[in-house]
């Protein structure tokens, strides 16, 4: 037993960029494939390694168990704190999948050369937008007249929490400026936001007019408002975006990511990849972008650079 | 089922225990109840509280998430059943959940009131459900409240889990109370078990062994007491034995009768005469064991009347319905002052003697037809040769004559003697009894000896008269004693001597005596003298001219005439013989 621990050990602390806390439990030996011997790296973003890790693993070891025939044997799970280490990991090859919502992967993509190859339906669904909603009786008929007032976000790296509505925002001209007190005077040229980190403080903020508009995961949003959404009115909807994205390392073997793409793409068939699927964040499947990735991702690189800022930190 | 000591003292243990157990549990149940009750609403107050001290600033601060953090905290708490956190309008801000589907929901009028008015505890209760609600103030202004939903239910668990137990632990204590009773009663009547054994060893006659007396107490008392009673009672029954094995061993049966009539006991020789167990005798009427006319009657008659009675002859009835001859004597048996009279027959087995008698009786009977009828010929024969009948006899044939002649008449006295005895043995003997005048029968006999006496030159001579005494008697059998006395008197006297007869009055009876002046009668067979076929020796010739049966008929007859008959005598000097009658 002990020597057995001891080789699980070393294999979690050989997997490179994959940082463990010391908390975590030791992770199981990486599925190998027989003759094979090359490595799949699949990389995250996550401040909690030790979750993304574990979320990440049998997933990783599906993939490698299925690409043996273009030389892979093992899967490897790469997680980083940062989406600028996660550049520099697909810049140095050591992560040959990336997968993230789509700001984070139009990110790498600019940054690192990565390409999108297939979409992610996450928590069942392909893809998302935001709404932006004020009080009904506020007096805010349009997003001009942000103007001087404060609007919450939830978390600092939710696409339709933050990132879709600010860079909509921002793409129409106002200048948001983040706040940490909601009842922070916001001059009035500027839009104030602050992070209400949770789109139900977001939705009570706003009824309790903490703060002037909110936005959230337009899905979320009926729920949310429930029988008080009489007293709503949505200001803003931004554009549909990917709900998750696939993006593979710039150089990568182009057969090795057409072999990528066909495992993934039949994952959902398969009982064995629907389990893996299923604990998977509940991915339903993955598919490819309807009309290509540059039509599903054209609006996010252009919107890119108003939250490039946020991603890059 | 009847229960002993051991099972009811075990069994009013048990129910006692099991009563005290149900009041106890009971009451304890109770107890517990109030107190866990109480518990539950002081916890829920006190986590309500807490939930509330805790959601104060993320209340003030509109921070939702972190209300939710805290009431899922809360949820998981046990008997929680719902936690809301809700604003000062009384709508839901969380449930705890990420769902969330109470949120913006109304909580109840009342408590929003409440909220509004107080910031003390508001607590309510349905069915099994308490519901504690805490505004949450700040500043002096209602921020909302949390609510929390508490299940007593588990208090239900609780009393019945407590129920359980105190179940568990009174069974387990009715189980040890009801084996401790078992053990102290076993205790306790262990003693009286050996008592009851030894007693009824005692009463089947067994040996009984002393009692361990292992304690001071009212046991020991009793162990002790039974052991002197023991010991006092076997020397009773030491005696017993002795006088229950001589009447086992005794040959007489002997039958005790209750004043009612029934057999109460009887002795094996009754057992093995009759050819029934002494079980099938105890208790039957004593008529059908003892064959007198009247049954019990004659048996109460013949001892009531005459006192203790024997030599009676009556009949034991036995199995096969056969009888046996029996000799019984009958004795009134005192009881205690309280219990009449019982009856004490001894009863002797005459079928033996009764054999005996039939064959002597068929001898004799045999001697009076075979002998005496030839005897009378042959005498009557020789009396006419004597007489001269069948011509004159020469000296020499006449002296062969008379010898045979008086040697037949000799055969005939022995013969009658013999039918004689027979006959009074047998109480067959006819007796005509008559008043008589005493002395002329005492003459006839006298006169009838007479020729006797001259043969052996022995004179008769009577002395003394009693002029005019009358008895009452068979005058034949009166002059065959006087002759047979007489015949003795002369055979024993001394030639040329006299036989002096006197005749006189003692009181009431009249007496015959006869003195002769012989040898007298040695003292050694003084008492022989009335038996039959007595003999003084060998030696006197004259002896065995006499049958050895007179005085022995002579008695007999006495007895049955109501007199009496006996003798004086001195060696060398001579005897008197006195023949005694009640005078008429």
């Amino acid at each position: 037993m002990a020597r057995l621990g001891l080789a699980l050990l070393a294999a979690v602390l050989l997997a490179p960029g994959c940082q463990q806390t010391p908390n975590e439990p030791a992770p199981k030996e990486p599925a190998r494939t027989s003759g094979a011997t090359g490595v799949l790296s699949v990389g995250s973003v996550s401040l909690n390694p030790g979750r993304e890790y574990q979320t990440f693993r049998p997933f990783a070891d599906y993939l490698a168990s299925r690409l043996g025939e273009v030389g892979i044997g093992n899967g490897r799970v790469v997680v980083a704190d940062s989406l600028s280490k996660m550049v520099a990991d697909l810049q140095r090859g050591s992560v040959d999948l990336f997968i993230d919502s789509p700001f984070p992967v139009a990110f790498v993509c600019d940054r690192a050369g990565s390409r999108p190859i297939l979409r992610r339906w996450k928590r069942g669904s392909d893809v998302y937008h935001s709404v932006i909603f004020v009080r009904a009786d506020s007096g805010i008929a349009s997003a001009d007249d942000f103007r001087g007032r404060i609007i919450a976000f939830g978390e600092p790296f939710s696409t339709t929490g933050y990132l879709l509505p600010k860079a909509a925002l921002a793409s129409s001209g106002l200048r948001l400026v983040n706040y940490e007190d909601p009842a922070a005077t916001i001059q009035p040229d500027h839009v104030g936001y602050v992070f209400s980190n949770d789109a139900e403080n977001t939705m009570f903020w706003v009824l309790k007019k903490k703060v002037a508009a909110g936005a959230v995961n337009a899905d979320y949003f009926e729920a949310l408002a429930g029988s008080r959404i009489e007293e709503l009115r949505i200001i803003h909807r931004t554009e549909e975006v990917p709900r998750n994205v696939v993006c593979v390392r710039d150089g990568l073997d182009p057969e090795l990511i057409r072999a990528v793409e066909e495992v993934l793409l039949a994952m959902d068939e398969d009982p064995q990849g629907r389990s893996v699927l299923s604990g998977f964040e509940q991915t339903a499947r993955f598919d490819r972008f309807p009309g290509g990735s540059a039509d599903q991702l054209g609006r996010v690189m252009e919107l890119l650079a108003y939250v490039e800022e946020d991603l890059g930190r | 089922m009847r229960l002993g000591l051991k099972g009811r003292f075990v069994a009013f243990v048990m129910a006692t225990t099991v009563a005290f157990g149900v009041v106890l549990t009971a009451l304890a149940v109770r107890t517990q109840n109030d107190r866990l009750r109480h518990e539950l609403v002081e916890r829920g107050k006190l986590l309500t509280t807490v939930i509330a001290a805790n959601a104060t600033d993320a209340m003030a601060l509109l921070e939702v998430r972190e209300l939710r953090r805290v009431l899922a905290e809360v949820l998981d708490q046990e008997n929680v059943l719902e936690a809301v956190a809700f604003d000062e309008d009384g709508r839901v801000y969380t449930d705890g959940t990420l769902e969330n589907p109470s949120r913006h929901t109304p909580i109840g009028e009342a408590e929003r009131r409440h909220t509004i008015a107080s910031d003390a505890l508001l607590v309510e209760f349905s069915g099994d459900v308490m519901t504690v609600t805490r505004p949450v103030w700040l500043g002096g202004r209602p921020l909302g409240g949390v609510r929390l939903r508490y299940s007593l239910a588990g208090l239900a668990r609780d009393q019945a889990a407590l129920a359980r137990r105190t179940a568990m632990v009174g069974a387990i204590f009715t189980v040890l109370a009801v084996l401790a009773a078992a053990l102290l009663t076993e205790a306790v009547t262990r003693p009286l078990k050996e008592v009851i054994r030894a007693t009824r060893s005692l009463a089947r006659g067994e040996a009984v062994p002393t009692l361990r007396v292992r304690t001071s107490d009212e046991v020991g008392e009793l162990a002790a007491a039974f052991n002197e009673m023991t010991r006092r009672l076997r020397e009773t029954t030491v005696s017993r034995d002795a006088v229950d094995r001589v009447l086992g061993t005794m040959g007489e049966c002997l039958i005790v009768i209750g004043p009612d009539g029934t057999i109460d006991r009887v002795n094996k020789a009754v057992c093995k005469l009759s050819g029934l167990p002494e079980d099938k005798l105890v208790g039957r009427p004593c008529d059908e064991l003892i064959g007198t006319p009247e049954g019990f009657r004659s048996l109460i008659d013949a001892v009531s009347s005459e006192g203790p009675v024997h030599g009676l002859e009556t009949e034991l009835l036995v199995k096969d319905g056969a009888a046996v001859p029996m000799l019984v004597s009958v004795a009134p048996m005192a009881q205690s002052s309280d219990r009449p009279q019982a009856f004490v027959v001894v009863a002797s087995d005459l079928s033996e003697r009764v054999r005996i008698e039939s064959q002597k009786d068929e001898f004799v009977a045999m001697i009076h037809h075979e002998v005496r009828g030839p005897l009378t010929a042959v005498h009557g024969a020789l009396g006419l040769l004597a007489g001269g009948v069948a011509g004159e006899l020469g000296d020499r044939a006449r002296g062969l004559v008379e010898i045979a002649l008086r040697n037949s008449e000799r055969m005939e006295r022995l013969v009658d003697d013999l039918l004689a005895a027979r006959k009074l043995d047998a109480g067959k003997m006819d007796f005509r009894m008559e008043d008589a005048d005493l002395m002329p029968l005492v003459e006839q006999a006298i006169e009838a000896t007479s020729p006797y006496g001259a043969k052996f030159e022995v004179l008769l001579v009577l002395d003394e008269r009693v002029e005019g005494a009358r008895i009452r008697v068979d005058p034949d059998r009166l002059i065959q004693v006087l002759t047979n006395v007489l015949s003795n008197a002369v055979r024993f006297s001394p030639a040329g001597e006299t036989v002096t007869v006197s005749v006189t009055r003692r009181e009431k009876n009249l007496r015959v005596s006869v003195v002769d002046r012989g040898p007298g009668i040695p003292e050694e067979f003084r008492d022989q003298v009335f038996e039959k076929f007595a003999r003084a020796g060998p030696d006197d010739w004259r002896h065995q001219s006499g049958t050895g049966l007179g005085m022995s008929i002579s008695r007999a007859i006495m007895e049955e005439l109501g007199g009496d008959i006996f003798f004086e005598s001195e060696m060398d000097v001579g005897t008197t013989f006195f023949v005694d009658l009640p005078e008429a």
